[in-house]
């Protein structure tokens, strides 16, 4: 099955725009960070004083998209390719489990 | 749009969690056995697709900035439920792996983002598609990301943190992404055009029928 599946060039083609996603990813990351990235709900937290309860409890194993050791451009990289890896493979199992 | 833990009041993260394992089984039921064999790679290319596309942050100078979250496209490409359920992969994996948004505020975010942003844009582009398709994607994609902004909006305006200004925390949500989901929808459609190129298939009957349950 999943060697049929990377013979068809539609998988294939897919497979290179999500490269090319996580290879502009890093570019985006340095973008946002150059213009003080900010959401709504930033605003939000800042306006109502709640900006100071955000808590962690799981940092998770990449904390904010870095890889410990590696600079904020390979460890966005390298997070972005194990996170689309993770989803790709967690969606064709959602695929799978549901029609079986 | 990922709420962090520590925003909301543990009493309602586990109300808002409780009520997205319901929503996620019956969306589970409802797209079991409607899928085609074979659609699991399918799935897997949108749910990795979007999960790399939230990760370009738009920097807009000066202002109020978001990415691109993609209900829409993961709702009008997969259908509701199973956009619903690979949606809500996206966001755990988003939390679990990277600490992108709480794991005690998983729930509301799977609900903002995965059932409300979802279902909302299938709503939309459902009954606008049979006037005008290219506004029907669009305007999922920009009332989805609205509704599920609204909804996040109501859920930190009701908690302790956010010292209970319902008024001040849905403005600022519901107002900011009304005008950031303009951006939402002008992607949604770009990448929906673009699918539509280049995997016609998908789009056909017979697909669509099975897929979208």
């Amino acid at each position: 099955m999943t060697e049929r599946v990377f013979h068809r060039p539609w998988f294939r083609q897919s497979l290179v725009v999500l490269a090319i996603l996580v290879l502009l990813s890093p570019v985006f990351a340095w973008a946002a960070e150059a213009v003080n990235y900010a959401e709504p709900l930033e605003h939000a937290a800042a306006v109502t004083g709640a900006a100071s309860a955000a808590s962690t409890i799981l940092p998770g194993l990449f904390p904010d998209y870095s890889i410990p050791g590696l600079g904020p451009w390979v460890g966005t990289l390298v997070a972005g390719l194990v996170g689309t890896a993770v989803t790709l493979a967690l969606g064709v199992a959602i695929g799978r489990f549901l029609t079986q | 749009m990922h709420i962090p833990d520590g925003f909301l009041g543990v009493p309602e993260a586990v109300v808002i969690a409780g009520v997205s394992v319901l929503v996620l089984g019956v969306a589970a039921r409802r797209a079991e056995g409607a899928i085609e064999r074979g659609a699991g790679p399918v799935v897997g290319v949108v749910a990795a697709g979007v999960f790399a596309a939230q990760m370009l942050n738009w920097p807009i100078p000066g202002g109020t900035s978001a990415h691109f979250v993609g209900g829409a496209l993961i709702a009008i490409l997969l259908g509701p439920h199973l956009g619903a359920l690979a949606m809500a992969s996206v966001v755990a994996t988003q939390a679990f792996l990277f600490g992108d948004g709480g794991v005690l505020a998983l729930g509301a975010n799977v609900f903002n983002m995965a059932i409300v942003d979802v279902y909302v844009a299938y709503f939309v582009y459902r009954v606008l598609r049979p006037y005008n398709e290219s506004v029907a994607v669009f305007g999922a994609g920009w009332l989805g990301i609205t509704a599920a902004a609204l909804a996040a909006g109501i859920e930190l305006g009701l908690s302790q943190a956010f010292a209970y200004d319902l008024v001040t925390t849905v403005t600022i949500m519901g107002g900011g992404h009304l005008i950031l989901g303009l951006i939402e929808g002008a992607i949604t459609i770009l990448v929906f055009r673009a699918v539509v190129a280049t995997r016609p298939d998908v789009f056909q009957e017979r697909v669509r029928s099975g897929v979208s349950g």
